[in-house]
């Protein structure tokens, strides 16, 4: 997620801060990660929980990239963990366990006077692959004339996440509004009561959110694993996970402290 | 005594050499940066022109879905994806970039007279800092108001409903558009066009209009005829640095402007300013996130050598241009 990345960069330089005044302590054994820039600021934030927690038991080292990054470079055992922030390809070379940490909604929002009941598949891939454009052929909509559609640029990670999820293999509108981060979208749908675009669940005020195939998107929703449409955020080894990197993804995936932080603004697996 | 002094000298001799030696080395520190930024930016965009050759340039497919699928290359270094045929972001680019340097070279030389020769003396003291501060306003701030206030008004209130349908197969108008980009583009670079003219109207020699004015001229007519003749190296100045700032200007008018590679068409009438398109600069931006994949970083690369050689063939014509102009003013020839 771009909007968290100067958070997300402050976070890093702060791990690696606390972690550069102790250096002397020459055996800590030190975790490398690089990859999705939607899981970053997640990680970043459970390192540092994971520091204060374990009395600092390891070294952190955090980089971002993308998540096919993430996932190359685990795989030539350049770095512990690859984060990745979509599931596993066929094409991905093989060996590597995908560590599912936690979940993350994609809502489906509009102009909060263009309350939608619902949409489904079918009419999400209308709407945004650009063969319907006008509001009075989409069911339920109180809105008039065409649809303003917000999308993501094609390197965007969410952007990603939502071709997957929602469009397969339908193509999105090319003539749609590209929009460069989550908080772009939101502020677009919220002033053009013809809009209609995608975010995280945690950009989602301010607008209507449309519940998918009949489910809200709610945190609650996402958490039960009743909402469609969310994507899930990866830890990604090289063969099972050993040493200070088990122990690190045991405590994310088991302990209620990482649960709290993962909370926030993502969904946590227990 | 005579050997102190002499050592002296031999001191001061030794300080300036030490300081010539090291601005030189400053001096050429900067020039050896150019060049290595040039040929850095020129060898990673390398393979994008040579993919493409000079179809980069011309027109053909839809560029979003391009460049789209430069992003999703295979990781494979020779299965690379680079097709790309840039024309919309060309296109996008000058035509903004033109249209609001047009549009501020009048309005900055209708201001920089009224400071000059019109404007109260209170007035014209309250203007000029005024002016001074809004060149310096960051872009990023423009961006904002262009995006909270502009897009949605247009968007919501202007654009018609049939106009918006005229091309909903084609393209969305939802407000952020060509016009928006170059009227907020315009406010951008007027400050510092007017500034620059109203200092260049100041130096121009009082009798030189007033000469004018002896003949019976009025003094708009006086101060057209030959204020602004006598300046006209100065706007050119003040044009050709409008234009190095409009061209590089990213992060304003991927906000306002669409940000989705689009030719709009002249020949859709009003339509045409309510269309969005892209420029290279905001290409850049909205491409930073895909940077670590190879095939689609060489191509923000390839975005920024054009950049790169527009801004130095701009500054090439501008001295071009004012030394063509040298024969108007005071200037030693």
């Amino acid at each position: 997620m771009n909007w968290n990345r100067p958070l997300a960069a402050a976070a890093a330089i702060a791990v690696c801060v606390s972690l550069a005044v102790p250096a002397f302590a020459a055996a800590k054994p030190t975790i490398t990660m690089s990859g999705s820039t939607s899981v970053a600021p997640l990680a970043s934030l459970l390192a540092k929980k994971y520091l204060t927690v374990c009395g600092h038991c390891v070294n952190f080292k955090l980089l971002q990239g993308g998540s096919d990054v993430g996932i190359s470079d685990v795989a030539a055992g350049r770095v512990t963990i690859g984060n990745a922030s979509r599931d596993p390809k066929p094409s991905d070379p093989g060996g590597l366990v995908f560590n599912k940490i936690a979940h993350d909604a994609v809502c489906i929002v509009t102009n909060s006077s263009n309350p939608l009941p619902g949409i489904d598949e079918a009419g999400v891939q209308a709407i945004f692959g650009g063969s319907v454009r006008t509001w009075s052929s989409v069911p339920g909509s109180s809105a008039s004339g065409t649809i303003d559609a917000f999308v993501r640029t094609p390197a965007s990670g969410t952007q990603d996440a939502f071709q997957k999820i929602f469009l397969s293999s339908t193509k999105v509108f090319t003539g749609a509004s590209q929009k460069a981060s989550n908080g772009l979208v939101q502020q677009s749908v919220k002033s053009d009561p013809n809009g209609i675009g995608y975010v995280s669940l945690a950009f989602t005020g301010g607008l209507h959110t449309v519940p998918y195939k009949g489910v809200a998107c709610t945190l609650r929703n996402a958490k039960s694993g009743q909402y469609g449409g969310q994507r899930n955020l990866y830890m990604v080894t090289r063969g099972p996970a050993q040493g200070a990197a088990k122990a690190w993804l045991k405590w994310i995936t088991t302990s209620s402290a990482a649960a709290a932080v993962i909370n926030t603004e993502w969904v946590s697996l227990h | 005594m005579k050997t102190r002094g002499l050592k002296l000298a031999q001191q001061r001799d030794r300080t300036d050499q030490r300081a010539e030696l090291l601005l030189g080395a400053l001096a050429s520190a900067v020039l050896l940066l150019i060049a290595f930024m040039i040929v850095f930016v020129f060898a990673k965009a390398w393979p994008s022109f040579a993919h493409n050759g000079l179809a980069w340039f011309g027109p053909g497919g839809n560029v979003n879905v391009q460049l789209e699928e430069i992003f999703a290359s295979p990781g494979d270094p020779a299965a690379y994806n680079y097709t790309l045929h840039a024309w919309p972001l060309l296109y996008a680019t000058a035509l903004i970039t033109g249209c609001a340097v047009a549009l501020a070279t009048i309005v900055s030389m209708l201001s920089a007279m009224f400071v000059v020769e019109f404007a109260p003396a209170w007035i014209a003291s309250v203007l000029q800092p005024v002016i001074r501060l809004l060149a310096a306003v960051p872009s990023v701030i423009y961006g904002l108001i262009g995006i909270l206030v502009l897009v949605p008004f247009f968007g919501n209130h202007v654009i018609s409903s049939d106009q918006k349908e005229s091309v909903q197969f084609v393209i969305q108008l939802d407000g952020s558009s060509i016009l928006v980009g170059i009227l907020v583009l315009t406010v951008m670079i007027t400050p510092i066009m007017v500034a620059i003219t109203v200092d260049a109207l100041r130096s121009v020699p009082r009798n030189w209009t007033e000469g004018a004015a002896a003949l019976g001229v009025n003094r708009f007519r006086a101060l057209r005829t030959v204020g602004l003749r006598a300046a006209r190296p100065a706007i050119v100045a003040a044009a050709i640095l409008a234009t190095a700032r409009a061209l590089g200007e990213a992060i304003m008018l991927s906000m306002v402007a669409g940000s989705v590679a689009f030719a709009p068409n002249p020949l859709d009438g009003v339509t045409f300013f309510f269309e969005p398109a892209k420029t290279f600069a905001s290409s850049i931006v909205d491409g930073a996130e895909g940077l670590s994949v190879e095939p689609f970083g060489q191509t923000m690369y390839a975005f920024a050598a054009v950049l790169l050689i527009s801004s130095a063939f701009l500054s090439f014509a501008g001295w071009y241009a004012r030394r063509a102009m040298r024969k108007y003013t005071l200037a030693p020839r």
